[in-house]
């Protein structure tokens, strides 16, 4: 084991990074979900940061347990997905990225001014007592002790693999590939599309949420800043290099794109640029992504298509 | 033919090590900084001295970090040429420390992973906040292993040490600052800005969603209470709006002797074009440090000519020279042929904190270099005379600077009368 570390952290992948790998793996695997059901929702990063803010607050504030608190997050960020979904997921391919996008920069922007909101709304009640600061605006949270571990990530990408794993073969799991295909045709062979399409946001956002906790748990400081955008698009990237066609793909591109710049971080300036680069190349040749289960069929065939070359050859050696 | 190459080898490493042997033996040139005289050389120091560097290099923050490095290059190579640490060398660690906490928690780690003597960096305060605690913080203090001091060079956020020491205890003392942070910066210069231009009320405008400008704002509200001076409007808006007209008018209608404007380069240079050009407000603007930025008086990209009469202030100005950092600015250009600027004079000064600390402890000790470092007290640097105050603050005179058609000038009265022509 001290080998396997010191091995891997020769090479850039520490601790910290490698536990990192994780976290990002479970986001990946969090929009592999409605991605699965056809719904191109980017509003995962909110769902994070409402996963993340939830349990670091009730932690922090509230003394709560680590696994408490993280799934009280999980919880939170499902409940606010019930009202988001209803009318967001009405709308389809590039405008429902439109408004999930919204929804990451409100939630972002409600953080922001969370205290505010509280203050003013002291004051409209006319409370005598000081309004709590409780998200810190701007400056974020700080000094959160670091409480996720990665035996509890692998354990979580471990149950998480199950359910996917499941979900393929179960009811639900063929209701989403139906409405993946042509929402109409499923609703007209008696699927509930408006139920599956909801039911598969709310467990994205759940998931979002779990990652969003053992984040926020992981870096000592929790700021609004870093749920915009930019962690939005990160999310999709992890699951795009990794390919939706297995369940096992987002987690792969999560681990993968999450090792990639610190493997490349002694080129300094050109970390960005190699990593571009890299990138491009593996969605020009790997359009299916790296879990792509015909990419691994065809490199089982090379592979077996080798060995049978080398016994030949073998075998002709010893003739000779 | 095999003793003939190895014969070659040896004296190919001969001729390479009689350079080097050469060098450590010249006592070089002395450069005027560093704590000659103060602390005797070291005695029991020897062979290599690791020091940590963690500045960005890559991302958006690259713009600090790559000067920042290259002046701990250029302070390193001084250190070891003039033999301030004696018989030992003074050797960089040096990771890429990104431009997100992520990144430089996994540069710290890295770091700690050397036993370096202490740390410099990283570049951005968030990140400060996140990676410092890898090299004190809880886990390394119930690993047992040595704690590391981490200097901050350009982390300018409010109230770093009491967060760190309310969320690590006696730790929380490792984190020390060589860059002034806004509640040492902003008291000073409205002190020096109220003296010369003679004001008596102000109005403020500040954007609310950014933690530099908002907590530079409460930083601003304190300092002007404390002389006595009046707040007679208080106008906020948002990072990324492009009309200030509204929030001008109102501060202008309420006459003050002077605005002070806390926000990012991006919503100064509208807003001065604004107050200037459309609403003729010709007074004085006092800024937080959003304003060191030389872009923002720039004729093409910046507010040109209506950046005029800005006052702002900053712990190093170019125009406020003293002999050690007029020789390490044309140091700087001669070797990377770009002006120094205040990222770099920080960085610069920062190295030379520690290696201070490190010949005064005579030890490479984590520890020992942190009793010297704490201890630190009118030490000669580019910055001014440098010391850490009883709290464990960086304590130096800041400069209060003044525009004019681009130019970054000393505020005093004779260059505040020629930009208001009084």
């Amino acid at each position: 084991m001290g080998f396997i570390s010191d091995t891997l952290a020769s090479i850039g992948l520490n601790e910290f990074v490698i536990t990192l790998m994780f976290v990002n793996a479970i986001l990946a695997m969090s929009i592999y979900l409605t991605l699965y059901g056809g719904m191109f929702s980017l509003a995962n990063a909110g769902f994070m940061a409402i996963g993340s803010y939830v349990s670091v607050i009730l932690t922090q504030n509230h003394d709560w347990p680590f696994l408490p608190a993280i799934l009280a997050g999980m919880v939170a960020a499902g409940l606010i997905a019930i009202p988001i979904g209803l009318p967001v997921l009405r709308l389809r391919d590039i405008y429902l990225a439109i408004a999930t996008i919204g929804f990451v920069e409100i939630t972002r922007i409600m953080i922001l001014n969370f205290d505010k909101i509280i203050a003013e709304a002291y004051t409209r009640l006319h409370m005598e007592s000081e309004p709590p600061k409780i998200t810190n605006g701007p400056l974020g949270i700080t000094g959160i002790p670091v409480e996720t571990k990665l035996e509890y990530l692998v354990v979580t990408v471990i149950i998480l693999s199950y359910f996917m794993i499941r979900m393929h073969r179960s009811r639900f799991g063929r209701a989403l590939a139906a409405i993946r295909q042509d929402e109409n045709v499923a609703a007209s062979q008696g699927i509930n599309v408006v139920y599956y399409k909801n039911a598969a946001f709310i467990l994205g956002a759940m998931m979002a949420g779990l990652g969003g906790g053992f984040s926020g748990h992981l870096s000592r400081i929790i700021q609004p800043g870093s749920y915009g955008f930019g962690t939005a698009v990160d999310i999709l990237a992890y699951s795009v290099l990794g390919g939706i066609s297995s369940w096992y793909g987002p987690i792969l591109g999560g681990l993968a794109l999450t090792a990639l710049p610190e493997v490349l971080r002694p080129l300094k300036e050109y970390t960005g640029l190699i990593n571009g680069v890299v990138l491009l190349i593996f969605i020009a040749y790997l359009p299916g992504g790296l879990g792509d289960p015909a990419l691994w069929r065809s490199v089982r065939r090379n592979m077996s298509r080798m060995v049978h070359l080398i016994n030949k050859g073998k075998t002709a050696d010893a003739g000779a | 033919m095999r003793s003939k190459n190895l014969l070659f080898v040896f004296v190919l490493i001969a001729t390479l090590a009689l350079p080097l042997g050469a060098m450590a033996q010249d006592d070089g040139e002395r450069p005027l900084i560093g704590a000659w005289d103060t602390c005797a050389d070291p005695m029991s120091l020897s062979g290599e001295v690791k020091i940590g560097v963690a500045f960005a290099q890559s991302e958006a923050a690259a713009i600090y970090g790559v000067p920042q490095q290259q002046a701990v290059e250029l302070a390193i190579a001084e250190i070891n040429e003039s033999g301030y640490l004696g018989e030992a060398t003074l050797v960089a660690v040096t990771e890429d420390a990104g431009s997100t906490p992520e990144t430089a928690i996994s540069a710290f780690t890295n770091l700690v992973a050397e036993d370096v003597s202490a740390i410099i960096g990283p570049t951005l305060s968030n990140q400060a906040m996140a990676a410092d605690p890898v090299a004190f913080g809880t886990e390394r203090q119930e690993s047992g292993d040595p704690l590391i001091p981490v200097v901050g060079v350009s982390n300018t956020r409010t109230g770093m040490e009491t967060d760190f020491a309310a969320s690590y205890g006696d730790g929380g003392a490792y984190f020390r600052r060589v860059s002034l942070p806004e509640s040492k910066v902003i008291p000073g210069t409205v002190e020096q800005v109220v003296d010369i231009l003679g004001i008596e009320t102000v109005g403020i405008m500040y954007s609310d969603n950014d933690q530099f400008t908002a907590s530079a704002y409460e930083v601003f509200v304190s300092a002007l209470e404390e002389i006595g001076v009046e707040i007679v409007a208080t106008e906020t808006f948002a990072t990324g709006d492009v009309d200030f007209t509204a929030q001008l008018t109102n501060i202008i209608a309420a006459e003050p002797d002077a605005i002070i404007v806390s926000a990012l380069a991006a919503e100064i240079v509208p807003l001065l074009e604004q107050a200037r050009s459309q609403l003729g407000y010709t007074g004085p603007i006092i800024g937080g440090n959003g304003f060191n930025t030389p872009g923002i008086a720039s004729e093409d990209r910046g507010a040109g000519t209506d950046a005029n009469g800005v006052v702002v202030g900053g712990a190093w100005n170019v125009a406020r020279q003293n002999e050690i950092s007029t020789a390490f600015t044309a140091k700087y250009e001669e070797e990377y042929g770009t002006p120094a600027d205040q990222f770099a004079v920080q960085a610069y000064t920062g190295t030379w904190v520690v290696a201070t600390a490190i010949r005064c402890a005579d030890s490479a000790d984590p520890t020992a270099v942190l009793e010297a470092l704490a201890s630190t007290a009118d030490f000669e640097t580019p910055l001014g005379t440098f010391s850490f105050d009883e709290e464990g603050l960086p304590e130096h005179e800041p400069v209060a600077q003044i525009i004019k058609d681009g130019q970054y000038l000393l505020l005093t009265e004779e260059s505040a009368a020629e930009v208001f022509g009084e």
